[in-house]
């Protein structure tokens, strides 16, 4: 399933993995807006980022084509409104917001494929970002992958009692909602029995990482150099 | 409606970080007074069973499917600022782990799906959930969840400029209509079956509104949902009202604070007043952050 290749991807060795989250945090960041401010989308600067962006996913020893093919999740809403753009009679513009969102997405695919979503949550709470929130994303992520294996089931169950599908039936609707019904009775015991095991393994509202974040001279050798070359690539 | 990056400019994407920020602050101390201590783990698990919610699917049509939004039946199962607070945590996982929606942008699209989606779809069920048939109620809050979250995301695109043929917009919020109107038809199934299940998940409300309140609220909400409707139907039409009233004249005035229109003003100007313009967006959403979070600190030490 999809956690199992960014897993994957972000327990892999290599220097940028091991960076500070907080560092590959900046240098996304600093990448992310220099992209989103750009005026147009000249050839030559997005180039730039784009060889900046292989350069990086090599280095870091992850798939070229997978972590293209992942950002191309933000293609159908990006071909939608860029296809508007285009009746409009702007097609530059179009191609602009195209080669912008993909390009965006990429750096976060990266992001990701360094760094695992735990660890990211943790880098955001020293920029401030309410804790209260970041335990709710926290929770959800580690639950994410349990409940939709549940809501799997369900559906596989379903379809074996031939009851499922996109065929439009009486009795479907009530089979679906019962189903969503009974997830949401199943989560909610869940959340209980996660509450007592976390209350019972001295939860005092926070989490604790196994390895506390260290912030080094290569993480703000890093930082530095990535939001340099991303400023540099912005105003050439 | 998620918007990925790219498509909106500064002063939008800025602005609406900067809006959202607080307001999520705010929703996020309300959630933790009043869900009970046991919320960390609740409002977390809820918000991965929306994720898997969303696998489920209801056969709308031959050969099509849709799925639950949850905004309205998070919103009445668990309050709206906990359901704000869920969709925000939605919309970061989505954002960061999936690029479903982008970095820049989330803060609009938290401010669409998450601050203005749990509110519309609350507010039906805060008026008239105290009737014979809450269920009812939370289906109209699904409705108005869907289509005030998507009109939003639907304007943020045109205030930043993103050309689009104007057959298209009528065209745009007719499907906005018919996805509310399936999220409404879903939410009530769903909502019916969850109270089947435990009466208690469902909050009851407690103190009955005014006649007058629900009153108002209904007529403004027609009328909202009409106005918007009749906007993007003939989006010349309004402007040459506005234009003949003095409103556009006026709107385009209040509109000039100096970073709303860098687009406009600095387009000839050089890299250096675009790039100053972006980071002083920046550093005030930054400034606004570090404010909340000392006064949600000061606050939770008191």
């Amino acid at each position: 399933m999809h956690h199992l290749v960014l897993e994957e991807w972000s327990r892999k060795n290599s220097w940028i993995h091991a960076r500070d989250p907080r560092a590959k945090l900046v240098a996304a960041l600093a990448l992310v807006v220099a992209i989103g401010t750009c005026p147009g989308a000249p050839a030559l600067r997005f180039g730039g980022y784009a060889l900046l962006l292989g350069a990086a996913a090599a280095s870091a020893g992850l798939p070229l084509a997978g972590t293209l093919w992942r950002a191309c999740v933000i293609l159908p809403f990006a071909a939608v409104f860029g296809a508007m753009a285009w009746v409009a009679g702007h097609p530059e513009r179009a191609v602009a917001v195209l080669l912008k969102s993909f390009l965006s997405a990429w750096v976060m695919v990266l992001l990701t494929g360094t760094t695992s979503p735990p660890v990211l949550l943790r880098a955001m709470e020293s920029f401030r970002v309410p804790r209260f929130l970041l335990l709710v994303t926290h929770i959800l992520y580690r639950y994410l992958f349990v409940i939709s294996e549940q809501a799997q089931h369900m559906r596989f169950a379903a379809a074996s009692r031939g009851g499922a599908g996109r065929r439009l039936r009486r009795g479907g609707w009530q089979a679906a909602a019962g189903a969503v019904g009974t997830l949401f009775a199943r989560s909610h015991a869940r959340a209980e029995a996660v509450h007592r095991a976390m209350l019972a393994r001295g939860f005092r509202g926070d989490f604790v990482l196994l390895s506390p974040l260290r912030f080094g001279a290569a993480d703000g050798l890093f930082a530095a150099w990535a939001v340099a070359t991303a400023t540099a690539l912005r105003i050439l | 409606m998620h918007i990925p990056d790219g498509f909106l400019s500064v002063p939008v994407w800025a602005g609406l970080a900067a809006v959202s920020v607080p307001l999520v602050g705010v929703a996020a101390r309300r959630a933790q007074r009043e869900v009970q201590e046991s919320s960390v783990p609740l409002l977390g698990v809820m918000g991965a069973f929306v994720f898997g919610a969303q696998m489920i699917n209801f056969p709308l049509a031959p050969g099509t499917s849709g799925h639950l939004f949850g905004a309205a039946l998070l919103a009445c199962t668990l309050g709206p600022a906990a359901a704000a607070v869920v969709m925000t945590a939605i919309l970061t996982v989505q954002a960061v782990v999936f690029q479903d929606g982008g970095v820049l942008a989330l803060g609009a699209n938290v401010f669409n799906m998450a601050l203005a989606g749990a509110a519309a779809g609350y507010l039906p069920y805060w008026a008239w959930g105290r009737g014979s048939r809450p269920a009812l109620a939370v289906a109209v809050g699904g409705f108005l969840s869907v289509i005030v979250s998507a009109s939003l995301a639907l304007a943020e695109l045109r205030l930043s400029g993103l050309p689009m043929p104007g057959a298209v917009l009528p065209l745009a919020w007719g499907l906005f209509a018919l996805n509310a109107l399936a999220e409404a038809l879903i939410t009530f199934v769903v909502v019916e079956s969850v109270d089947r299940l435990h009466p208690g998940w469902i909050r009851r409300m407690q103190t009955p509104r005014p006649a007058v309140t629900k009153w108002f609220l209904a007529a403004s909400l027609v009328l909202a949902v009409v106005g918007v409707a009749v906007a993007s139907a003939a989006p010349d039409g309004l402007e040459r009202l506005a234009e003949n009233l003095g409103i556009a004249h006026r709107a385009r005035v209040l509109w000039e604070t100096p970073l709303a229109d860098y687009e406009a003003r600095f387009l000839s100007g050089s890299w250096v007043r675009r790039a100053a313009a972006a980071l002083a967006g920046i550093g005030i959403t930054a400034a606004v952050l570090m404010a909340t979070a000392k006064l949600l600190q000061r606050r939770r030490s008191v």
